[in-house]
């Protein structure tokens, strides 16, 4: 351009021409621009719109080919606009700190670490803070949600399993004179629930609030009260450590905070349950452990021998250790078990649990027509 | 020069979209591969940076657009979100504890409100989306609510369920009015002219084919044709790509603002090729998945000197850690690739086809258009990264 720069003290005239966006309106002004020692000079019609001063001068995207510059003293949405290559150049030699604000190479890095740092710290709460905060929250929760907790349960179950709960009357009262031997001697009080279901599957458990299902599956597969006793005093122990409940704080922790961490990655899911399996199967070993050791310890006070449970479950599962990875499995092997209950297995020195007619009448609960 | 006798009347103006394809492929390879090292984190960055490619390389009558959004704006739009999820969840989930208990189905309001605590979000990240874009120094900005939107579209929502998907352009016209009627160019307003009727007329051929494609499907499977699903599978890019062409076209031409007004020229088979070649890619990448696996096997099956039969015997496969080792790695490696795939096709190659398609008439209305507005912040991009639903 052709303008008068002999008035100005610059060391470079003004040259080149560029589009300038003043921030406040949509307006475009055509502009020259005037290089100064320590600013940029932007003029139209030999007026000054604006000085930037170098150091304050930074990128804006723009398509290639195009320089977008504006500056941090600036209305935010000031705009200079140069397409013409050489004026371009000069002018991103003279400001210093132009990519300032891009993400560069350590600032991608740091989002590196602290993005590490924090699946650190998540994995860390998970391993360590969510089995604390499970332990001690469970005594806070009211027994009257756990009732709720349990009632809810209650009925998936029932529907899973065909819910038909076995009830003839001499089995029934084999069944309760068992339970109640054992409750007593579990020092649990009289608020807990237990019922035989009509399924095949070989199974029992605990659900919160205080109920115990044996299911039919296993009592047909048992050859002695002592070996359904240690069963149930299993299960009792699960609800003396009010195990749902503190599963269900542990589970509702590790999911939130492992769906957290892998977040958005298409198809994470699988990722999510496979890491997730390997978290809660630990913790839950550790709480099947332990309810062993209240049934062992609920077995030596009735003075009935504690092995019987352990072949019981061998004979479900048979040998488990070749079958899987031990760290996926969320019980103790069947033969750890097993070992661990013949080790405690003392002579029996209490009376049977069960006369040989009781035990006879237990194991056909579920038939409708029985009659003592 | 000689004097110019006519004004020429003013010619519309072109969009057009000049960013580079290797560029924008190095970009999302790259962003794909930081985000499997930060575990997800990166998608807050790599979302901006597709962003920023695709606004800045978008001209629109010689300007380029600029999208001003940063990563770091998203993360704390995030965690200000998760913040304020996690109680609702907490109650949501002690709520339906107590109403399943009564009733079954109870807990269907629940659903509902997280229907509209997603279209809430929807609306709230488009808001923070245009606050961010600027086009010649002034940005676009909205106002409006996204409770009322919400409100909108379940109510809308009902109606399409009721006529099977036939009020679908009704609902579309209805809430894209909403949000443009709330939509500003610096003091200029914005508005819909999109009538519901127009694309219906443009696309009930597409729900009538989706449908006898559907009917003819079911008609197959209950004969027991073995091809049945195959059919449903080659009609469905067929008529989504043709679907999504229409939908494009019928709503970039309903866009005003003030007397500027956008025209699509989209053909709507534009689309179809995209759809496949992101077919095409993901077959490719699982036949190399399950080439890798086999490699995997025998590798392992030779190192363990086993044959490769006794391998698959109960118990072998899932005790071989290496084994899972590698698996995982391909695993991650498809997904990654996969993720690839549809940021290139799905996302850059629409942009830059619907682009094209696109003229702006009138654009000298907005030639001197005063700065107004507000930032929004991106707690709406939070909410709708948490509750996992998109839309624009």
């Amino acid at each position: 351009m052709d303008s008068d720069p002999t008035h100005d003290a610059a060391p470079s005239t003004p040259r080149g021409s560029a589009i300038y966006f003043d921030g406040t309106s949509s307006r475009r002004h055509a502009v020259t621009l005037g290089l100064f020692s320590d600013r940029l000079e932007i003029k139209a019609d030999g007026r000054t719109l604006a000085a930037w001063s170098y150091a304050d001068i930074r990128r804006a995207d723009s398509p290639s080919g195009t320089l977008r510059l504006t500056c941090l003293t600036a209305p935010a949405l000031a705009r200079l606009e140069i397409r013409d290559a050489a004026g371009a150049a000069e002018l991103v030699s003279r400001c210093s700190r132009l990519d300032e604000d891009f993400p560069d190479r350590r600032g991608i890095a740091r989002i590196v670490g602290w993005s590490i740092a924090a699946a650190v710290s998540i994995v860390g709460v998970i391993w360590f803070g969510v089995p604390l905060a499970a332990d001690r929250l469970t005594p806070l929760v009211p027994q009257a949600l756990e009732r709720r907790l349990g009632a809810v349960a209650d009925t998936q179950v029932r529907t899973l399993f065909g819910g038909k709960v076995c009830d003839n009357a001499a089995g029934q009262a084999a069944f309760t004179k068992l339970v109640n031997a054992l409750r007593e001697a579990a020092g649990l009080d009289t608020s807990i629930q237990t019922a035989v279901l009509a399924t095949p599957v070989p199974n029992a458990f605990a659900l919160p609030g205080g109920k115990v299902y044996l299911f039919n599956g296993l009592l047909a597969r048992a050859q002695n009260p002592d070996e359904i006793a240690g069963i149930l005093a299993h299960e009792l122990g699960h609800l003396r450590h009010r195990d749902s409940t503190r599963n269900l704080i542990y589970n509702g922790g590790t999911s939130f905070l492992i769906g957290l961490l892998f977040g958005d990655i298409t198809g994470s899911s699988a990722l999510i349950f496979a890491s997730r399996s390997i978290a809660t199967a630990s913790y839950s070993r550790e709480a099947e452990q332990n309810a062993d050791t209240f049934s062992i310890d609920v077995m030596h006070r009735l003075g009935r021998p504690t092995r019987p449970m352990g072949e019981l479950l061998f004979r479900i599962t048979g040998k488990e250790g070749d079958k899987g990875l031990s760290f996926l499995a969320n019980h103790p092997l069947t033969e750890d078990r097993l070992a661990r209950m013949s080790k405690e297995d003392a002579a029996p020195n209490g009376p049977p649990l069960l006369t040989a007619e009781e035990w006879k009448s237990l194991k056909s609960i579920c038939d409708p027509g029985s009659k003592i | 020069m000689n004097q110019m006798v006519v004004a020429p009347p003013p010619l519309p103006a072109a969009v057009s979209f000049s960013g580079d394809r290797g560029e924008f492929r190095r970009l999302v390879t790259r962003g794909a591969l930081l985000e499997l090292v930060t575990v997800g984190f990166y998608r807050f960055w790599l979302a901006t940076d597709i962003r920023r490619h695709l606004w800045s390389n978008t001209d629109i009558g010689g300007y380029a657009a600029e999208y001003t959004g940063r990563g770091k704006e998203l993360l704390l739009g995030f965690l200000f979100a998760l913040a304020i999820l996690v109680p609702i969840y907490l109650v949501y989930f002690l709520i339906g504890l107590e109403v399943e208990r009564a009733k079954a189905f109870a807990s269907l309001p629940l659903v509902l409100f997280f229907y509209l605590f997603g279209q809430f979000a929807i609306y709230r990240a488009r808001r923070y989306r245009l606050t961010r874009t600027v086009w010649c120094g002034v940005r676009f900005w909205m106002s409006g609510s996204g409770w009322a939107y919400a409100a909108r579209s379940a109510l809308w929502g009902i109606l399409v369920i009721l006529t099977v998907g036939l009020m679908l352009p009704w609902r579309e016209a209805a809430l894209e009015r909403y949000k443009m009627r709330h939509s500003y160019y610096g003091d200029l307003p914005g508005r819909f002219d999109g009538r519901g009727w127009e694309f219906f007329k443009r696309g009930w051929w597409l729900w009538l084919l989706g449908v006898l494609a559907l009917a003819l499907t079911v008609w197959a499977a209950a004969r027991k044709v073995p091809a049945a699903p195959f059919l449903l599978m080659v009609a469905a890019p067929f008529v989504y790509g043709a679907f999504k062409a229409v939908e494009w076209r019928w709503w970039l031409s309903g866009i005003r603002f003030g007397d500027v007004w956008l025209e699509s020229a989209l053909s709507p088979t534009a689309l179809i090729g995209l759809y496949w070649k992101v077919i095409g890619w993901m077959l490719l990448l699982m036949v190399l998945f399950s080439g890798y696996m086999f490699a995997c096997l025998s590798l392992v099956a030779i190192v363990n000197q086993m044959p490769m039969a006794k391998l698959f015997m109960p118990g072998n496969l899932q005790a071989n850690i290496p084994l899972i080792g590698l698996m995982a790695v391909g695993y991650l490696a498809l997904i990654l690739a996969m993720n690839v795939v549809v940021r290139m096709y799905l996302l850059r190659d629409v942009w830059a086809r619907v682009v094209a398609s696109t003229t702006v008439h009138n654009i000298e209305a907005a030639a001197n258009v005063s700065a107004k507005g507000e930032l929004a912040n991106a707690l709406g991009e939070g909410f709708a990264d948490g509750l996992d639903v998109a839309g624009f």
